[in-house]
Formats: structure tokens, C-alpha cells, sequence
């Protein structure tokens, strides 16, 4: 754990009698993309919504940067450096670009809420921040409504990380998105990777994308970490079996054969 | 492979044609109803020429259009954080009502005769506090503002029927006030005239000559000032300003806006008090000009702003919408109820035919608007 950006020991998460997380310990380093895997209802998504903030741990911790914290909401985390970038994004599609770069932190000179916002210098970062990481934007006053699924994965990293993300948390960006735009995500999560200083939590159902992007593998399964390691110490055989949930593939082969 | 090669060397920014400005004009939400305006305004000049363009048929003009155009403003800026006003008419009522019975029968406790400005001022307080209540009615309990004021539009017109009659000895109507315009500013400030100087300057070059060769009209009302003022201020705000994106933002994606940190509630409880200041505008503007109030006044005045705002572009259901377009709005529901005096022939109640088929078509095109951007969804 020495070096970890975060630490997270023994989380057990439980939503009345039903245990989501039953006891689970995770490193993430920074400048790497640790792939976190694991079939549907294995507890992914919550155990990101409770590093995020979202959920307080039934019993656990989390350590950034060693030291012990206690998120009691997303700003809390945020604050923190925990840089989430929701399924739905959190981006407002009649806004410009621009608008939703800097929604709830814009720049502005005057008295709030009442300053008279800095748009240039802001339509400036916007279309700056995003070249960073890949994509070009030509017009940032066009609403994001107008953008494809891709370039608004991008502005919203691109937007956490200028607020000052160490930890970007990603929960399924390829996910509804066409091939094409798939490899621009990852390209980006690689470029974000190659800045050194970010930590990425990618979140995923595809066997391919987590191999061509990730350092690290955490498998969950029923809410406890079935599997772990770097992408030397696992084989291409060992992370297809650990995303089912442990079950082999002969025996689903078998199992679709007698359907 | 040859399609390959014809796609290499371009990028994702060479996909967004860049239009010509006059096609950028074109593309802008407020369009619609600026069309709809000038169609309107050149139909009034066949149909009744002169009178509608003269000094005081512009007087006549822009007293109906400011009076909708202030609460338009309101109702257009709540509209595009989300939210619904029904009880703009009713505090319009209520606020009259409670200017007029102080400048009769004195401040509240017996505390003495009222000033307009403090009739004024004690009346904005209780609007104010009044639209507070409803915005932190509407965003504790997440019920649908529609319903929230619609008890309201109710409560608040009985409240002021109630005390009308029982404090102004039975009766609903206050007339004869002295006229306070004479002897206060601020009296003079709503109920007074504006824009003097223009109106003797015109005299001068000539235009603004009555038949005996006298000036003819003296000037504007003081609503008109206001409306301008608000309208130019409200634009600043919503254009170019913090709140103006947290307004946005509050109205297209509430989650979205708070999970970036936006202060959505005090966004939406700011909005309310807003529109109550609107009707509050609104009612001393009527009441320091007439020196009178009535219990029914400012009856279906809710739906006409929200009429005016969604004529001007603004979509229903949040998060897009411009001042330039409530403005182009007002002016056109404007026009037309003043269309009556200039047509004769008319009946006067083809003006809510109009707003209907007008509302209908604007409402349309709002969505048409939304939908392009936001890919159909
Ligand atoms: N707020 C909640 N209350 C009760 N149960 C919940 C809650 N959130 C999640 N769960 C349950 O916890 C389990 C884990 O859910 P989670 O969303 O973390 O799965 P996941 O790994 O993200 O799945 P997927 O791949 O489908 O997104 C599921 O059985 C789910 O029903
Ligand atoms: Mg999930």
C-alpha cells in the first residue's frame, strides 16, 4: 500500500439486511488505470458511489494519501480529490460547452452570484483542457446536447481533472457508446494515465477494453474481491473466468448447450 | 479502402459547418417570435394605419405591453429553471389591495398614515415573504410548483377579498385615493411618466402636435422605465452572469446542477420572491396611477406572462430561454389586446383566440427547438 493514492480496507456496505460489500480492500496508485470487474449486482457501483461520497460505509475505511477520511457527501469527496464521473455524466445538454465546463465554479469578476462571468478566458480552458486529452472542439458555445456520447465522456474528465481530480472514478464510459467512440474513451483514459499523477478507477463489462487500458485488476463478485493483481500476474484466460464470477466457461458452454 | 482515404485528414471540429452570421441569426431561439412581432406590427399598420403609430397610440402601446412585459420577465426566468408561477395574478391582487388600504386607512396596528413608500415597502416585504413561503414550499416538499401555486392563486385571491371587506367596509374597491403622484417621488416613480423629454423633443420636430398645435403627448408611463430596466438587468443576469448559469442549469438537469455544487433550491426560492416582485411592480405601477385598487385585478394575468414567455421562446419544461425573446413576446400579446381600439369592427375577444392559436404554434416551435438540440431525446 506504500504510495497508494487511496486505500481502501475491509469496506462492508449493507442497505438494510442486504449486504452489498461484504469486506472489501482495494489499492489505487497514481498514473494507473485500475480496472475494477465484475458481473451485474456484484457491487461496482456501489462501492464507487461510497468512495465518491454518495454512501456512508457500514464499517470499513478509506485512507487518501494514508490519511483516514470520512466522506459525508460528494462534496466531501470531491474536495478530497475524488473525481467522479457519473453514468449519466452530470453534464446539462441545452448548455453550451463551455456553460457546463464551469457549471456551479464559474469564473467570474464581480460579487457573487452576481459577477458577470469571464466567458472568453472560460470558452479559452474549456476548448484548452479538452485538447489535452484528445478531442478538439471547434465551437464551444454549441450545446452538449449537440455532441456525440464520446466527446461528452471527455469534456466530463476533462472538466474533473481541471477541478483538481487525483482520483478519476469512471463507471462504465464505454458502455452505450458505438466502437468508434469506445476507442476514444480509452484513448483518453490513456492520456489522462500518461500525466502520471492521476489515479483512474475504470469501471467495466468488457474483457477487451479493461486489457487495453488497465494496470491493475480488482474482481468482484457478491460484494467480496474474488480476484487481484497486475496485468503481468493474470492470464487472458483467468480475467474472462473472474468477470462471470468465478464459473469457468466449459461450464456455461455446457450449461448453453443443454438450453 | 477509397472511402478510407477521403476520410483521412479530417477531424471531428471539421463536422460543425460554420454558418454565414445572417444563417447564426436565423438559428437563434428568438427568431420566432420577432417574425411573429414584425408580422404583426405590419398587419396593424394596414389594417388601421396611423392611429396605432402615432405619439399616443405608441403611449397606448407600450403601457399594455410593459404591464405584461414585467411579469413576463418574472415568469420567463422561473419557467427556465423549471418552475411555474400560477399565482402571479392573485399577488397582483393582493398587492394593490394592500398598497391602496394603507394609503386609505393607514399602516396596519394604527401606527399611523402611510407614506407610498412605506405602503410601498410593506407591501414588497409581504410579497416577498409570500414567494419565499411558496419557493421553499416547492422545493422542501418536491411537489410540482404547478399545484404548489395553484393554491396559492386561490388562497391569495380570497386573502384579498377577505380583507378587503373586512377592513374597507365591505367593500372590494378602493377609489378616490388623493393622487399621490403630486406630492411623492416615489409615488410618481410607478405612477407617474417618463421619457418627458423625448415627447417635447418630438413636439419640436413636430410630430407630436395635437390639432389646436399644442405637444399632444407628454410622455410615457413610468411602467414603461421599469420594464426596461428589469428587462435590461434581467438579461445582464441571465446572459452573462454566475446566477444566469445556475438558472440554466437548475432548469435543464437539477441532478447534474447539484452535483457540480450548483445551489439549486436557493436558485429556484430566489426565482419565486423574483416573480413576486414582478406583481409587486406590477400592482403599484396600476395603483399610484389610478389612485385606486380593486379586488379582482391582475385575474389571468399568470397564464398571459407564461403565454408571453413561452411566445418568446422559452421551452416549458426548463432550461432554455432568452429576455430578448419574452420582450419580443410581451410586445406582441401587447399589440394585439390593444388591436380592439384600432379595429372596431373587431370583437374583442378574438385577442384570446389569438393567444391560443399563437401559444399553440410558439409551443411547437419551442419544442422543434429543443429537440435539435438536444438530438431528439
Ligand atoms: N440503494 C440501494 N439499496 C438497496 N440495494 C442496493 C442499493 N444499491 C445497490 N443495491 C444492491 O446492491 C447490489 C450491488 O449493486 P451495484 O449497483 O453495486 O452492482 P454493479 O456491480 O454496479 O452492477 P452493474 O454491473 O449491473 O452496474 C445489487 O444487488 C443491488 O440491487
Ligand atoms: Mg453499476
Amino acid at each position: 500500500m506504500a504510495g497508494a493514492l487511496i486505500h481502501i480496507e475491509n469496506l462492508v456496505k449493507k442497505f438494510g439486511p442486504f449486504t452489498a460489500l461484504n469486506g472489501v480492500s482495494l489499492d489505487v496508485y497514481p498514473g494507473e488505470v485500475h480496472a475494477l470487474l465484475g458481473d451485474n449486482g456484484a457491487g461496482k457501483s456501489t462501492l464507487i458511489k461510497t468512495l465518491s461520497g454518495v454512501h456512508q460505509p457500514t464499517s470499513g475505511q478509506i485512507y487518501v494519501e494514508g490519511k483516514p477520511v470520512h466522506f459525508r457527501s460528494p462534496r466531501d469527496a470531491s474536495a478530497a480529490g475524488i473525481g467522479t464521473v457519473y453514468q449519466d455524466l452530470a453534464l446539462n445538454q441545452l448548455m453550451s460547452v463551455t456553460r457546463n465546463f464551469f457549471m456551479g465554479r464559474e469564473m467570474t469578476t464581480g460579487p457573487r452570484p452576481f459577477g458577470v462571468m469571464q466567458m472568453r478566458e472560460m470558452d479559452r480552458i474549456a476548448h484548452d483542457e479538452m485538447v489535452k486529452i484528445g478531442i478538439d472542439i471547434s465551437d464551444v458555445s454549441q450545446a452538449v446536447g449537440t455532441m456525440s456520447g464520446g466527446q461528452r465522456q471527455t469534456l466530463a474528465i476533462a472538466r474533473a481533472i481541471y477541478f483538481g481530480a487525483k482520483v478519476l472514478i469512471l463507471d462504465e464510459p464505454t458502455s452505450a457508446l458505438g466502437q468508434k467512440q469506445q476507442m476514444e474513451v480509452l484513448k483518453t483514459i490513456k492520456r489522462v494515465r500518461a500525466r502520471g499523477d492521476i489515479a483512474i478507477i475504470f469501471i467495466t463489462h468488457n474483457e477487451i477494453h479493461s486489457k487495453l487500458v488497465a494496470d491493475r485488476f480488482t474482481f468482484l463478485s457478491l460484494g467480496e474481491v474474488i480476484g487481484s493483481g497486475t496485468k503481468a500476474d493474470l492470464e487472458g484466460e483467468d480475467i474472462r473466468r473472474l468477470m462471470a464470477g468465478g464459473a469457468e466457461m466449459a461450464d456455461l458452454e455446457q450449461e448453453l448447450a443443454t438450453i | 479502402m477509397a472511402d478510407q482515404s477521403a476520410s483521412a485528414g479530417r477531424t471531428e471540429a471539421d463536422r460543425l459547418r460554420q454558418g454565414s452570421a445572417f444563417m447564426e441569426i436565423l438559428k437563434r431561439p428568438e427568431i420566432g417570435a420577432f417574425s411573429g412581432m414584425l408580422a404583426i406590427m405590419i398587419f396593424l399598420w394596414f389594417i388601421a394605419g396611423d392611429v396605432v403609430y402615432n405619439p399616443l397610440g405608441i403611449k397606448n402601446n407600450l403601457a399594455i405591453i410593459s404591464q405584461l412585459g414585467i411579469i413576463a420577465i418574472g415568469a420567463c426566468l422561473l419557467m427556465i429553471a423549471g418552475e411555474f408561477d400560477l399565482s402571479i395574478g392573485s399577488m397582483i391582487g393582493f398587492a394593490g389591495m394592500s398598497m391602496a388600504m394603507m394609503l386609505k386607512w393607514g399602516l396596519p396596528f394604527g401606527l399611523g398614515p402611510a407614506t407610498p413608500f412605506l405602503a410601498f415597502s410593506l407591501t414588497l416585504a409581504m410579497t416577498l415573504g409570500i414567494g419565499f413561503l411558496i419557493g421553499q414550499i416547492v422545493v422542501r416538499s418536491g411537489l410540482s410548483s404547478f399545484i404548489v401555486t395553484l393554491a396559492f392563486l386561490f388562497a391569495l385571491r380570497g386573502l384579498t377579498e377577505v380583507s378587503f371587506r373586512l377592513l374597507n367596509e365591505g367593500s372590494t374597491q378602493i377609489s378616490g385615493l388623493p393622487d399621490f403622484k403630486e406630492t411623492s417621488t416615489v409615488a410618481y416613480i410607478f405612477g407617474g411618466e417618463t421619457f418627458k423629454w423625448l415627447f417635447s423633443l418630438l413636439y419640436e420636430i413636430g410630430w407630436n402636435v395635437n390639432r389646436r398645435g399644442n405637444q399632444w403627448v407628454t410622455g410615457l408611463d413610468a411602467r414603461v422605465a421599469w420594464w426596461m430596466v428589469i428587462a435590461l438587468l434581467a438579461y445582464i443576469a441571465l446572459a452573462k452572469t454566475q446566477i444566469g448559469n445556475w438558472i440554466y442549469a437548475t432548469g435543464d438537469n437539477k441532478e447534474a446542477a447539484r452535483a457540480n455544487g450548483v445551489p439549486v433550491r436557493k436558485v429556484k426560492i430566489s426565482l419565486f420572491m423574483f416573480t413576486a416582485f414582478t406583481a409587486t411592480i406590477f400592482a403599484a405601477a396600476q395603483v399610484f396611477d389610478t389612485n385606486t385598487a380593486d379586488a379582482a385585478k391582475g385575474n389571468l394575468k399568470e397564464l398571459e406572462a407564461i403565454a408571453a414567455a413561452v411566445v418568446g421562446g422559452t421551452v416549458m419544461t426548463g432550461g432554455f430561454g432568452s429576455i430578448v425573446g419574452v420582450i419580443f413576446g410581451a410586445v406582441i400579446f401587447g399589440l394585439v389586446q390593444n388591436s380592439v381600439f384600432y379595429i372596431p369592427w373587431i370583437d374583442g375577444s378574438f385577442y384570446r383566440v389569438f393567444v391560443g392559436t399563437v401559444l399553440l404554434i410558439a409551443a411547437f416551435a419551442n419544442e422543434n427547438i429543443r429537440k435539435r438540440i438536444t438530438g431528439g431525446i
